[in-house]
């Protein structure tokens, strides 16, 4: 019994008993209800085994989804136990769990996977590929990001959630004064999910690199495929930092070195300042590819080319050094001298001048543009005046003499979500509306969509505007609760209505889709916003093989040059084409990581030996494996273009 | 598969050129990687606590020698390459085998290093510094005897298969990768050792 | 048996091993920890150079450009995290 009594939750209250009943009720439906439908080879034959990029980007998007609504419920607890003061709803220790886990969960498991799903969506398609340029490695990259994650959300019912913030600082997550193994969680379930996300990156990087239609320069690539290409090319030198820094913690707490203790030499802010040399980074990754999409939506629906495409590359290379030099502003308060805190705050402010040329170029396309207001057009133009909000106040949090008043309070938070709401999540669902017709070939009702972007927009505005103020009053993040004198509580209870109107807004999303599966007309063809690049000129839905014929481009906007000019794209005739067969390599090695990542949190070492020689058994059969792939032959690509030509009309 | 025979086999196709781009690409993380390793150890290298220091248990001899082998046995996959260009697949069997026989030596003159760190009381939990160098140390270690199970496999599917397009290409990238190796332990040897005892 | 021994890798080996000996005046001789870093710093990076230049074939494709980048930049972020993180960490600590 002594050995089961680890898995244990050690501070179980309601909420977690009632997670764990309906996890294992959720289970159960969805084992049964596969069965019922007789899907299990459906599952296995489509999905689990696929290589196929746009199937690996659909259950990104699942997964995104997925955790966007475990990190909104995280979200609205804090906000319901703070709407009050001395609210009991939450303990401090319960508190502390869900703040790390909303960070985490929001930032690596859903806005990763969010922009991970639109890279493996629409790069290919975007430069007239037939998949990435490593098919098999994409699916790996997918299934160590998706055990990554289920790793950490078990956390929540077996063995504890980590509760000593998404940062993670030592000492504080140290053996000491983290006695759980929360942070074990931490430490070895971002570590498999990094690794799937590293190699993505290389594997982007190589496929924009080499695999872009004839014709396509690098300077006539769509501002997307840009802003991917500079995001992955951050992941490939940021993400090894973390790997380090995530082993080096790992070490510190299964194998006793004292790497970031207070003795024997250890050195606590190490930890800050290699967390920030990923993490500063990381949010460029994370805001690139939002920048990117947006570029798209508003060149589309201002019917004008892009303004400044030329300063649009060169503030995104220009950002990709940056990123990596202003990484101590997130701790000018740790007790390094003047002469570092200056220099990180001049770079600090710098690094905004990119970002304003971006604003000034998508504020040139709309200048004398013919504005169509879609729903994907209404998130770019509210994303504008909030996003500058959050970047003007990020200046503010770059004076690093400011800095001590502002450190560490609500001020921050409110500054972070300013960029990060507004920045990557109205992208991703701008996104996502906008490319919805394409993955599944219907709209979504513009009418209910609408309504989501302005409630969504006015729960921002009430949850984290409130939030500046109590900041410059002295309200400290990450306290549970607070007195009745502090005079903060009416700001609070303003702020939680914001987050309850946004929790409505998410919901009337879902049954935006709901509504849509159930009543959209199906009969839009393959292009029906009238777009401008690549990934319009396929058919709806999208064959296999993307392209019958791989296009050839003459200018930047190629589809519609071909549109309004008549450019040709596709010349020449259809020939068989190469593809690669599906494999269950990636699953089978991503559940063994799996294995080996639970039985390193647990410490039980037998197991993850075993695993670990699974693993390896697993790389040693790859090496030794012949696979040439197939062709699609003539005849069946011409069917296929003849039905879907059909469909379409 | 379209194959180009005017290029060196390991490139001859369309694949292959993908995966060797890709690799250089992977090694580009991997100087992150060891960039971390020597950020950490530069920060944590006085910082011994009750340990020793690194000039009190650093002996230039077993690092002389393995510079030397390490050295030596990058020289020699670089021949094995050649050799494969030439399509001698004998002789490039021959420089593969070299290679791994001297990594394989360079592999044990480093446990030798390591119990004798050990011996002298510099464990993974002596103090910041000893297990930040053991850390380091050890991930270079790591990745050689990773790169000697890898290059047995291609010395295996050579032997089997004989120089295809395929093998050729898994045979250059996985010189790219001992030549990596290489390089970091010339900063190993300069930053760590070297300095640490000057 | 000469074709298997082409003269630029030979010289590339005899080079290394050159500066491998330079490297170490840097222990065995008596001199001041600035001059010993510099010979250190430069021996270094010369035979990483020489690594991928001779042996690693770096510049004999079209991606000549993608790869030489690609280790300019990783070099780059590289030199950013560790003296940034030593002007943190330690001499402005």
């Amino acid at each position: 019994m002594d050995f089961f009594n680890r898995f244990a939750v050690p501070h179980p209250s309601f909420l977690i008993y009632g997670a764990m009943v309906s996890i294992a009720i959720a289970m159960i439906a969805v084992v049964v209800g596969i069965t019922y439908f007789k899907k299990w080879g459906y599952l296995w034959r489509e999905w689990l085994t696929t290589v196929d990029h746009k199937r690996i980007g659909i259950m990104y998007l699942i997964v995104a989804l997925l955790m966007l609504f475990r990190g909104g419920v995280d979200a609205i607890m804090m906000r319901y136990q703070l709407s009050m003061p001395d609210n009991t709803f939450l303990d401090s220790q319960h508190y502390n769990e869900v703040f790390t886990t909303h960070g985490i969960v929001m930032i690596l498991f859903m806005a990763m996977p969010f922009i991970t799903f639109f890279f493996n969506y629409l790069i290919p398609l975007q430069i007239g590929a037939r998949d990435v340029a490593f098919p098999r490695l994409n699916a790996l990259s997918f299934w160590l990001f998706f055990m990554g994650a289920m790793l950490f959300n078990m956390s929540f019912v077996v063995g504890g959630s980590p509760d000593s913030g998404w940062t993670s600082y030592f000492p504080l997550a140290g053996n000491e004064f983290s006695t759980s193994v929360g942070t074990n969680y931490y430490m070895i379930a971002i570590q498999i999910a990094g690794m799937g996300t590293l190699m993505t990156g290389i594997n982007f990087i190589t496929t924009i690199l080499k695999m872009r239609a004839p014709g396509m320069k690098l300077m006539k690539m769509p501002m997307f495929t840009w802003s991917a290409f500079i995001a992955n090319v951050i992941v490939v030198f940021a993400f090894p930092v973390l790997t380090v820094l995530l082993a080096m913690g790992t070490m510190d707490r299964l194998f006793g070195t004292n790497f970031f203790t207070t003795d024997n030499g250890g050195m606590d802010m190490l930890w800050a300042n290699l967390f920030w040399v990923w993490g500063h980074p990381e949010v460029y990754i994370l805001i690139l590819p939002a920048f990117g999409l947006y570029s798209e939506i508003i060149s589309t629906f201002a019917r004008r080319n892009l303004y400044g495409y030329k300063s649009m590359v060169a503030s995104m290379v220009v950002i990709s050094i940056f990123s990596f030099l202003v990484w101590a502003h997130h701790f000018f308060t740790m007790g390094q001298g003047p002469l570092t805190n200056s220099i990180f705050s001049i770079t600090t402010m710098a690094i905004a001048v990119p970002t304003g040329v971006k604003i000034f170029n998508w504020l040139f396309t709309l200048w004398k543009g013919k504005i169509v207001f879609t729903t994907p057009m209404l998130y770019s133009i509210l994303f504008i005046p909030l996003f500058t909000l959050g970047g003007v106040t990020g200046v503010m949090l770059a004076m690093s003499a400011a800095d001590y008043q502002y450190h560490n309070t609500m001020f921050l938070v409110a500054h972070f979500h300013n960029v990060i709401i507004p920045g990557v999540v109205y992208a991703m669902i701008a996104g996502l509306t906008f490319y919805w017709p394409k993955m599944f070939g219907f709209m979504l009702n513009e009418k209910l969509g609408k309504w989501t972007a302005w409630l969504l927009s006015v729960g921002f505005v009430l949850a984290f505007i409130p939030m500046y103020i109590t900041g410059l009053d002295g309200q400290a993040r990450r306290m549970y609760t607070y007195s009745e004198s502090t005079g903060f509580s009416t700001l609070n209870m303003v702020s939680f209505i914001g987050a309850a109107i946004m929790a409505v807004a998410f919901a009337l999303l879902v049954y935006n889709i709901y509504y849509s599966i159930r009543y959209a007309s199906r009969d839009i063809g393959s292009d029906p916003w009238d777009a401008r690049s690549l990934e319009w000129a396929t058919h709806t839905p999208v064959p296999e093989y993307n392209f019958a014929i791989i296009p050839e481009v003459a200018s930047t906007e190629a589809f519609w040059d071909s549109k309004k000019k008549g450019h040709e794209l596709f010349k020449g005739k259809i020939e068989k084409i190469h593809m690669p067969n599906n494999s269950p390599l990636p699953f089978i090695m991503s559940c063994i990581f799996f294995v080996f990542g639970f039985s390193m949190v647990f410490s039980i070492w037998p197991v993850a030996i075993i695993a670990l020689i699974g693993i390896l058994a697993c790389l040693t059969y790859r090496s030794f494996e012949k696979d040439h792939g197939r062709y699609i032959s003539v005849e069946e690509i011409e069917e296929t273009e003849a039905k879907l030509r059909g469909a379409k009309k | 598969m379209k194959v180009d025979n005017s290029l060196p086999l390991e490139y001859s196709t369309e694949e292959n050129s993908l995966k060797i781009l890709g690799f250089w690409i992977f090694l580009g993380a991997e100087i992150m990687l060891f960039a971390t390793l020597f950020t950490a150890y530069f920060t944590l290298e006085n910082r011994i606590g009750n340990g020793p220091s690194g000039a009190e248990i650093f002996e230039i001899s077993p690092v002389l020698v393995e510079t030397i082998l390490l050295l030596t046995s990058s020289f020699v996959i670089g021949l094995g390459i050649h050799a494969m260009r030439l399509g001698n697949k004998k002789a490039m069997m021959i420089f593969f085998s070299i290679t791994l026989l001297l990594g394989a030596g360079f592999l044990g003159f480093e446990i030798y290093e390591f119990i004798h760190y050990v011996h002298v009381g510099a464990t993974l939990q002596t103090s910041a510094f000893t297990a930040i160098l053991l850390t380091t140390l050890g991930t270079h270690g790591l990745h050689v005897t990773f790169g000697l199970v890898w290059g047995l496999f291609i010395l295996i599917q050579i032997k089997k298969r004989g120089l295809t397009p395929e093998t050729a290409n898994k045979s250059f990238i996985f010189s790219l990768y001992w030549h990596f190796l290489d390089i970091i332990w010339i900063f190993i040897f300069s930053f760590i050792y070297l300095k640490g005892m000057m | 048996m000469k074709e298997l021994f082409p003269l630029k890798q030979v010289m590339g080996f005899v080079f290394s091993l050159v500066l491998t000996a330079v490297a170490l005046i840097a222990y065995f001789t008596d001199m001041s920890f600035s001059l010993g870093m510099t010979i250190l710093l430069l021996t270094a990076f010369i035979q990483a150079g020489l690594q991928i230049v001779v042996f690693m074939h770096a510049g004999e494709t079209n991606d000549k450009k993608s790869i030489y980048t690609n280790i300019y930049y990783g070099v780059l972020i590289a030199l950013i995290t560790i003296f940034g993180t030593l002007l943190v960490m330690v001499w402005d600590m």
